[in-house]
């Protein structure tokens, strides 16, 4: 039988696109000819096991047959050039892999969230829409740069549609965007040009505390804001329903709209325990609410 | 971004730095250890601690400067101080130290940067020449490590100072630069 | 009839000491009269010619004169004051009209009951600073700040001296840290029509700050109604005016503001208290001394606050 070699196919390996038409040559060797009494004639293109239809063929030469598939997706891996020799027996020649998939979307919907691990330790997570699947291994990476500083990419971990960035600055308008990358092209998405001070999801409020206030229909509720105020300016929301009661009534949002402490909720019921819960956002109303606190409840006095 | 806002935003960057840098500096005199982290220390300044970027100076000068000279000063110093304070960051034992001395860095980046994008958008040029130290701090490095972290204390002193400083500055310039009109009188020169 | 004429001066004598007074030229046993502030001294007093006053308390202070027993001529007056040595005085610098200057001011802890005179000097770094003394008897004096944003220490030495003694005292300090301005003044607080849980206040610039443009001020509110002991703080970063949404109904509020440099520096003291009810449905006549007097100076309401209390009192202050 045939031991060496006797031909190749090019291209090696290619990825192709899906719905392209892609055009296979395979290339007999010189010598093998001589010796095997073989031609390109005699080649038949299979993908897996399954032979490709002769029409799809053409022989450029004695030593190059060529096959064609208008439509990429009914092609798969192996794609594999043959020969039968003598007549009967099938020979394989050269096989190669074909990878099929798409060129990466633009990706789409970038939005961004900072959130504070310490006082001082901003961390911003981006996610974006990746865009359809390409079936092909498809790198995302997530970019920002000032005018003269670009950072290193944020690279996702086992994801593809998010990463977070460790170091975040405050006060400098920050351009960020998200490219994907694969064999069959790059795409870019819209650029998020934005001061991250502007994307803050606030620790809630801590500490919260309710005590009596000075009259039997209203409570006092006192709490700790964690961001200093050099960083950020707070506005807030209260909430307080009965202990029993599933319905939450909400301090007027204009009432709490500045840096505060504590507030007087009035207009409760005398000698009734109520439940407080208040959450946080930055005065301009700029980024995301805080989470609402932990709820923390309190009695009004007797009339 | 209008030059107003620009400066609001580099105003703001200015306190939140030195907000920042108060518990910073007293994290790392802590981590220098006595007598640098003592309320009264008053140390000498010796020659290699004077080529740290003075904020000292004349009060009527001050008030007179333009627009222009009180944001090149600033930018000036800034780009020095941030070589200065990389030094510093490089030769950090803790990592939480060293962590929060990095992210001032760059944050102390963002403010020199934000400085030279007001300057840009007001049609002033970015001061010339050598904008970073005179020499690397280290070519005449301080003899000995008590010497060494008088220079530190020195370049953190410093540094809070000309955040006092810049606040003022950037302050006078946000009430001297409304958003609208400069944008309209740059307009006007065909911009 | 006494003869006034001899030396006289005065003589400086400490608490406690033991005096011993020479009748001028007299000779040790000459007879002579003592008296003191017009009062003929005891003779228990004398030894021979000599007056003896042990352990001199400070009500032995005066006028001691001795005469020559027979010719009454006035031979020896002292005027006698009894004090104390001055103690470490206590000084105090700060900056109260940033950045034109400082002033310093002093006292002594104990008073010494003799004359005492005060030295000041002020040093920022090697530099002699003049310090513009006020008129006595006011302890105080004016420093103009040459230059800004200095971090080289200011070193203020204040040295007294009366006639039993010196002492000094000496102040090391930064620039900024003691800027202090005085407090917000023209405080007004009014309800708010048709809103009984709203106050408006408003308050001005301390006049004694003298660029609020470029050195702007930023302020804390404190509000509490008469009844309840717990202050509500706010803090203001711009602006000198404030609208309180929390007021409980119809109860009469105590209101006070302080001021800081934006920057640098410490909270000023609290300013006068105002009060003021909110708004109620039936009209009310308004206990707010602001409304009734027509000035716009600060109310001063019948309610006598509690002593002003200092800005940095723990128990004042919310996460201070």
């Amino acid at each position: 039988g045939l031991v060496q070699s006797c031909g190749h196919i090019i291209p090696e390996s290619p990825v192709l696109a899906l719905g392209s038409n892609f055009t296979a040559l395979c290339i007999l060797n010189e010598s093998c000819l001589d010796f095997g009494n073989i031609y390109a004639s005699q080649i038949i293109w299979k993908i897996k096991n399954r032979v490709v239809p002769k029409e799809q063929y053409r022989e450029i030469n004695r030593t190059v047959s060529s096959v064609t598939f208008n439509d990429t997706s009914s092609l798969a891996t192996p794609l594999t050039c043959n020969i039968l020799a003598d007549g009967q027996i099938e020979q394989n020649i050269y096989g190669i892999t074909v990878t099929v998939g798409l060129a990466p979307e633009k990706p789409k919907n970038l939005s961004c969230i900072v959130h504070l691990l310490s006082r001082y330790t901003p961390v911003m997570t981006c996610t974006w829409d990746p865009g359809r699947h390409t079936f092909l291994d498809t790198q995302f990476r997530l970019r920002y740069r000032w005018p003269e500083e670009l950072f290193p990419d944020c690279i996702p971990k086992d994801v593809n549609n998010s990463c977070t960035i460790t170091d975040t600055q405050f006060f400098v308008n920050t351009e960020i965007w998200v490219e994907a990358t694969n064999a069959l092209g790059k795409a870019e998405s819209d650029h998020l040009v934005v001061d991250p001070i502007d994307l803050v999801k606030p620790v809630s409020p801590q500490n919260v505390s309710v005590s009596s206030g000075a009259l039997p229909t209203g409570l006092t509720l006192s709490w700790q804001n964690w961001i200093p105020e050099a960083m950020m300016k707070l506005k807030f929301n209260i909430r307080y329903r009965v202990v029993g009661d599933t319905n939450w009534t909400e301090v007027p949002s204009e009432d709490t709209a500045y840096p505060r402490t504590s507030f007087n909720v009035q207009g409760l019921r005398p000698y009734t325990e109520y439940a407080f819960s208040i959450r946080c956002m930055k005065e301009d109303g700029q980024g995301y609410w805080s989470d609402w606190s932990e709820e923390k409840t309190g009695i009004t006095s007797e009339e | 971004l209008g030059a107003g806002q620009s400066i609001q935003q580099t105003y703001d960057l200015t306190r939140y730095l030195e907000h920042q840098l108060r518990t910073l500096a007293g994290t790392y005199l802590n981590y220098l250890g006595p007598p640098f982290n003592e309320p009264d220390f008053n140390p000498p300044r010796m020659a290699r601690a004077e080529r740290v970027p003075s904020a000292t100076v004349d009060l009527d000068l001050w008030r007179g400067l333009t627009d222009n000279a009180r944001l090149a000063a600033n930018y000036r110093a800034y780009s020095r101080l941030l070589c200065y304070l990389r030094v510093l960051d490089g030769q950090v034992g803790t990592a939480e130290l060293r962590h929060r001395l990095s992210h001032f860095c760059a944050s102390l980046q963002g403010l020199v940067l934000s400085i030279g994008g007001v300057m840009s958008s007001l049609g002033y040029p970015l001061p010339a020449g050598p904008v970073g130290p005179p020499g690397p701090p280290g070519a005449s490095a301080a003899p000995n490590d008590f010497l060494k972290k008088m220079d530190d204390f020195w370049l953190l002193k410093e540094l809070q100072t000309w955040l006092w400083r810049s606040a003022k500055d950037f302050n006078r310039l946000k009430k001297k630069v409304p958003p609208a009109v400069v944008t309209l009188r740059l307009e006007a020169r065909g911009f | 009839q006494r003869h006034s004429q001899q030396d006289s001066h005065v003589q400086y004598e400490r608490v406690g000491a033991d005096v011993t007074m020479k009748c001028g030229s007299m000779d040790w046993d000459a007879a002579v009269t003592w008296t003191a502030n017009g009062t003929d001294i005891d003779e228990s007093h004398l030894n021979g010619s000599y007056l003896i006053l042990k352990n001199v308390g400070l009500s032995q202070s005066g006028q001691y004169f001795c005469y020559e027993g027979s010719s009454w001529h006035l031979k020896y007056q002292t005027n006698l004051r009894v004090g104390t040595p001055p103690k470490e005085p206590v000084l105090m610098c700060r900056s109260n009209n940033y950045p034109k200057g400082f002033y310093c001011s002093w006292h002594l802890p104990t008073p010494t009951y003799i004359p005492n005179f005060f030295n000041i000097s002020v040093i920022h770094g090697t530099k002699d600073m003049v310090c513009e003394k006020d008129s006595p008897p006011k302890n105080r004096c004016h420093i103009k700040y040459l230059q800004l944003f200095s971090t080289v220490k200011y070193k203020v030495t204040l040295t007294v001296t009366n006639a039993l003694g010196k002492n000094f005292t000496t102040l090391t300090f930064d620039e900024f840290a003691i800027v202090k301005p005085d407090p917000p003044e023209s405080v007004v607080a009014k309800p708010v029509p048709n809103n009984p849980r709203r106050l408006e206040v408003s308050w001005q610039n301390p006049s004694s700050w003298p660029d609020p443009e470029s050195f702007p001020l930023k302020f804390f509110l404190r509000y509490r109604p008469l009844i309840l002991d717990q202050w509500q703080h706010v803090e203001l970063s711009d602006g000198t005016s404030h609208t309180i949404t929390d007021a409980y109904a119809g109860k009469e509020y105590i209101i006070q503001v302080a001021a800081k440099d934006s920057d640098i520096g410490t909270w000023s003291d609290w300013s006068v208290a105002v009060h003021a009810t909110p708004w109620t449905e039936e009209p009310k006549h308004l206990t707010t001394e602001a409304q009734i007097t027509e000035t716009t100076s600060v109310s001063t309401s019948s309610f006598m606050a509690p002593p002003t209390t200092k800005i940095c009192d723990k128990g004042a202050m919310v996460g201070s």
